[in-house]
């Protein structure tokens, strides 16, 4: 077996260490390399930025703890933001499996805040129905949601003052992994009941995202890891997402290299065998 | 029974297509009224289609455990694991924490399972440079075209590859805003004319496999 061969047919736990160790290393020693604002977080930020205090701020936890690496340091850094602001912060889940993910993200945050339950801001759970929810919102929230996820009925909570439904939510940014996300909060949500809307995804949505963004029916993307450091980089407080973009660095650069190795092996050995062909 | 099983579905669908497809346009209270209680509707519907999947899937998997199937045994991991989760979930209320102590159900969602899928969701990033590895190659043009863009919008994406390559983040920039929004547009472009057009059919009845197939 030639060198060419054997770099083609390389056993896959050599890459597997190699990432491993491009994950780990960054990690253990970070080098801290300066993040550019791209236009689309830069969107979410200043229109948060522009919000008169006790505004009402919607935030859809749409994502499972599968999506956690990326979505949760941008619940992170939207919700430091949020309260920083004073805005009223109203957040539910629309995927069963983060509901108690998404508790724990706005108490957390709320706490370190320090702000008060019900006053401040409100955790109104999951229902079922995905887009029927949103509809049902948009028509009357608390037909949705007749109490919180604490059992309290959300009629009684004063963060929700003069909010009837969809039509009265100043700011909506849903963070989604799939379906319902970003896409359903703007088709049924959005659309219908004329609210400001940004989204944040995961790296491989965000593509498909784009769309919306380019025709302005979102105003900003939040997209992936990067979209996250991005968006602690703006509100001063770096966290996870900052750290973990060393990380995603090295590991970027180490699949462009492997790509581009393997295709001049690839190269090498298909101009060898044209020549023998030739020869032959 | 033709008339319950073919024809009652079909003038259902008939109503309750134009209806709806008629109430986005009119702002009226009442049809405003008719919507909410329909969203209403869905909802309630929604909580039973999760009681029926999860019905399901334990019939699936009894029967895999009772015939001895191969891979019967991830199966029995399945019932214990949801019939242990079922049970503290039950026992807790649902609630993963009450007073700040965390519960059993608590416990098994912050030790089990976010820790689980997130294993999960993490060991692809060692399968897609493998598998980019070893498939990756510019055998075409075509191939070449989209190992160059994916290359730059990689370098583009992170902080090292803007540091080695300055002008990597503009164009991955451009490559996303324009090249892909474009492409992508007319694709969703293709899918809702698709989608509007299924809808018509089912609506009026043309496209009736919704129905099953069973026999009239």
């Amino acid at each position: 077996m030639t060198l060419s061969e054997k770099m083609l047919k390389i056993d896959r736990r050599i890459i597997f260490l190699m990432i491993g160790l491009c994950t780990l290393l960054p990690l253990l020693y970070p080098v801290g390399l300066p993040i550019k604002i791209s236009a689309e977080v830069r969107g979410v930020y200043d229109h948060i930025e522009s919000l008169p205090e006790g505004s009402v701020f919607f935030l859809s936890i749409d994502f499972d703890p599968a999506s956690k690496p990326e979505l949760y340091p941008q619940a992170i850094a939207l919700l430091r933001h949020a309260f920083r602001k004073n805005l009223r912060v109203i957040t539910l889940t629309l995927w069963v499996s983060g509901t108690g993910m998404a508790d724990q993200i706005v108490t957390n945050v709320a706490n370190e805040m320090g702000k008060e339950y019900g006053e401040d801001y409100a955790f109104l759970g999951w229902s079922p129905g995905g887009q029927a929810v949103i509809i049902n919102m948009g028509q009357d929230l608390y037909s949705a949601f007749p109490s919180d996820y604490s059992g309290k009925p959300t009629k009684s909570l004063p963060v929700l003052e003069g909010v009837r439904n969809l039509k009265d939510v100043t700011y909506m940014v849903s963070l989604g992994a799939g379906r319902p996300g970003v896409e359903e909060w703007y088709v049924f949500g959005k659309d219908k009941y004329k609210f400001e809307m940004g989204g944040g995804c995961t790296g491989v949505m965000a593509p498909g995202l784009y769309p919306l963004l380019r025709s302005g029916q979102i105003n900003g993307l939040i997209g992936g890891l990067r979209g996250a450091a991005e968006y602690e980089s703006l509100i001063g407080q770096k966290g996870k997402a900052v750290a973990g973009m060393d990380a995603q660095s090295a590991t970027h650069v180490a699949i462009i290299v492997l790509v581009i190795m393997c295709n001049l092996v690839y190269f090498s050995q298909r101009r060898t065998s044209r020549a023998q062909g030739q020869l032959g | 029974m033709i008339f319950l099983r073919r024809q009652l579905p079909l003038l259902i669908t008939l109503i309750t297509g134009l209806l709806f497809a008629a109430q986005y346009y009119v702002p009226h209270p009442a049809s405003e009224q008719m919507l909410t209680s329909a969203t209403k509707w869905m909802q309630i519907v929604g909580g039973f289609a999760l009681i029926l999947g999860v019905t399901s899937l334990f019939h699936q998997h009894a029967v895999k455990i009772k015939r001895q199937e191969a891979g019967w045994g991830y199966s029995f991991v399945l019932y214990v694991g949801m019939l242990g989760t079922i049970a503290v979930g039950l026992w807790a209320n649902g609630k993963e924490s009450v007073e700040g102590a965390m519960t059993a159900f608590g416990w098994v969602y912050n030790f089990m399972m976010v820790p689980l899928q997130g294993t999960m969701f993490a060991i692809l990033a060692f399968f897609i440079a493998s598998a980019a590895y070893r498939s990756f190659r510019a055998r075409s043009r075509e191939a070449a075209v989209l190992l160059v863009a994916a290359v730059i919008v990689m370098m583009g994406r992170v902080p090292l590859g803007e540091y080695l390559i300055p002008l990597s983040g503009d164009v991955s920039s451009w490559i996303l805003n324009v090249l892909n929004s474009s492409v992508r547009r007319a694709i969703l472009i293709g899918i809702s004319l698709g989608a509007i057009a299924l809808s018509f059919k089912i609506i009026f009845g043309v496209e009736r496999s919704y129905l099953g197939g069973g026999k009239e």
